[in-house]
């Protein structure tokens, strides 16, 4: 065989050459493909399709016993006083949360930019809590609001407004407050990163030829900063909108979705029906409804907010 | 003159404001690390003093009488087997779906990019039904692969875009010289998509060393046990015991403290780089 001139599994024809190497290029795309899709299929597509079986049951979770029972979950989400709280709480915490985030996100962006001294340092410490697990932020916020010992009443106190002292965590009336500002805090740092490139990539003379022409700062930020942020907005509003209707750890160490049902949320409640009250058919019921609000607010969120970005 | 003390003045109002904001951010954690060296009694005395004295006493506790140090290991294992894992497998899928342009790897790709839509939430019931089935309950195992699985599509975004700048050239010269797809894409492409990598990497990393819900549903208890799902175990058990939960909390922060100050330019350039292209 070593010996024979002319190989017999070579083609003398290039275009069977070309042929064979397309075939033998496909069957490589096809391993490259294969891990990603198999673990994908059966980690994610495979058990969202039985959740979507599953909303139909009444399933318990442990029995033998799935039982197809309509749309009966569906009409328990849409009639029970718990669920319609939960919903009102998610949709209170995820507004105020966006709004809030991308607030604070911006105004530290522009401080980072703007200061003279210790620009990094500022960087990294506005941005080091999102580093953090929700879970080690959300203990430590708990210390701090603490109503007997925490240090934040304590500072209260010792500055002479004892009088405002409140349990942060276990009064209804705070406690939504307390985790929506300790999430601003642990948050803000994130978008404050994205903000932070898309000013720097506005270029400088825009800014230098406003103010040759008079335009103070507000105005210059209201009509050259602000708009050319678009970009960066939408990104940011998508991401925290979605991070914030998905919002558990903080709840779950700082109130338990107490006081009450005061903190519970959407998510809070999948997990407390599903494993806490043995009830998984109508855990995924409202799985589903979760997964079908996020994707509705998020394509119409990027539709809307696309069209008024401005391209340089 | 004028013009220049006025502009120095806004300077320096700036700095004061950024200076009391950063404080205001940076006070948890600073809070956080000082109460770790206090004892019980004395966090409850008072919560603001500083430590009287160094007490170690709580770190030793954990250290050798809890299973914290397991946790601990088991967090870092996971971590590190689940990038791995990540790295091996999503760039390839990648790079195969951008070269190879026909109608099903598009398919493919617009299929992976839909779990981006899926929140974890949506399918965690069934999953952890599956992981019974699977016989990969309570292994670390289990996680590893959700873990790869939920990266699939953010990854393979993130990776067409980049081997889309990759000239091809190089690839059909080292085709020429008889290298094979393998050999490409792990000698040539692999090493060009190193800043990608990098950011995956870091920013991954840090999500699966966080995160909390799946690990508590998949892995809650015995030998298998993150760190985050032991420290909100503490709640329970130590509910009194703030010395035991402010010395757990100081140890998950601070490897994340060291980790953050030596790459810190990875996790700003993966989030900006993430966020333009997602």
């Amino acid at each position: 065989m070593a010996t024979s001139i002319v190989k017999a599994d070579q083609p003398l024809l290039a275009g069977g050459k070309l042929h064979k190497k397309k075939k033998k290029w496909q069957s490589y795309a096809l391993l490259f493909i294969l891990p990603s899709f198999l673990l994908y299929t059966l980690f994610v597509i495979v058990p969202t399709a039985g959740s979507v079986y599953l909303s139909f049951t009444s399933w318990d979770g442990i029995s033998s016993d799935v039982r197809y029972i309509g749309f009966a979950n569906f009409v328990e989400i849409f009639q029970s006083p718990r669920v319609q709280n939960a919903l009102k709480n998610t949709m209170v915490m995820t507004i105020t949360l966006v709004v809030l985030e991308n607030i604070a996100a911006i105004a530290m962006a522009l401080m980072v930019d703007k200061v003279r001294w210790f620009r990094n340092l500022f960087r990294s410490i506005f941005y080091f809590p999102t580093l953090l697990s929700g879970i080690v932020m959300g203990f430590v916020w708990a210390m701090i609001l603490n109503y007997n010992f925490g240090v934040f009443n304590q500072i209260l106190s010792a500055i002479g407004l004892g009088d405002y002292i409140v349990d942060w965590l276990g009064n209804p009336k705070y406690a939504m407050l307390s985790i929506i500002l300790s999430t601003v805090w642990k948050g803000a740092g994130y978008y404050m990163i994205i903000y932070l490139a898309g000013l720097q990539g506005i270029p400088q003379e825009l800014n230098e030829a406003a103010s040759i022409d008079g335009a103070g700062g507000w105005k210059q930020f209201r009509h050259i900063t602000f708009p050319l942020l678009a970009g960066s907005m939408t990104v940011c509003m998508v991401l925290s909108m979605i991070s914030a209707l998905k919002i558990f750890d903080q709840i779950a160490v700082m109130t338990d979705g107490g006081p009450g049902f005061e903190t519970e949320t959407l998510t809070y409640i999948i997990y407390k029906v599903g494993f806490g009250e043995l009830r998984q058919g109508f855990g995924t019921a409202l799985a589903m409804v979760l997964f079908l609000i996020i994707l509705i607010i998020t394509v119409i969120q990027v539709k809307f907010l696309q069209k008024r970005e401005v391209q340089l | 003159m004028k013009l220049q003390t006025k502009r120095r003045l806004a300077e320096i109002a700036l700095f004061v404001i950024t200076v009391l904001v950063a404080v205001v951010f940076f006070f948890p954690i600073f809070f956080n690390l000082m109460s770790a060296f206090k004892s019980n009694a004395e966090i409850m005395r008072d919560a603001i003093a500083f430590p009287k004295s160094l007490y170690l006493e709580s770190f030793k506790y954990l250290l050798t009488e809890t299973e914290f140090p397991r946790a601990i290991l088991n967090s870092l294992i996971l971590t590190v087997v689940a990038i791995v894992a990540q790295v091996l497998i999503i760039p390839m899928a990648g790079y195969a779906i951008e070269r190879r342009n026909t109608r099903w790897t598009r398919l493919v790709f617009l299929y992976f990019l839909a779990g981006m839509m899926i929140p974890f939430q949506a399918y965690m019931i069934p999953l952890f039904k599956e992981l019974r089935m699977l016989g990969l309950y309570g292994s670390l195992a289990g996680p590893i692969m959700i873990y790869v699985a939920g990266a699939v599509g953010f990854g393979c975004l993130l990776y067409t875009s980049f081997v889309k700048g990759i000239p091809q050239e190089i690839e059909e010269a080292a085709e020429i010289d008889g290298c094979s797809r393998y050999g490409i894409f792990w000698r040539i492409v692999f090493p060009l998509l190193g800043p990608v990598t990098a950011s995956m990497v870091v920013l991954n990393g840090l999500g699966i060393w966080n995160d909390f819900l799946m690990p508590m549903l998949v892995l809650p208890s015995g030998q298998a046990k993150t760190m985050v799902v032991e420290i909100y175990r503490y709640i329970g058990e130590f509910s009194s015991r703030w010395d035991m939960i402010f010395a757990g909390t100081a140890m998950s922060v601070v490897p994340v403290l060291i980790v953050f100050i030596f790459l810190q330019k990875y996790f700003v350039k993966g989030i900006a780089s993430g966020a333009t292209k997602g």
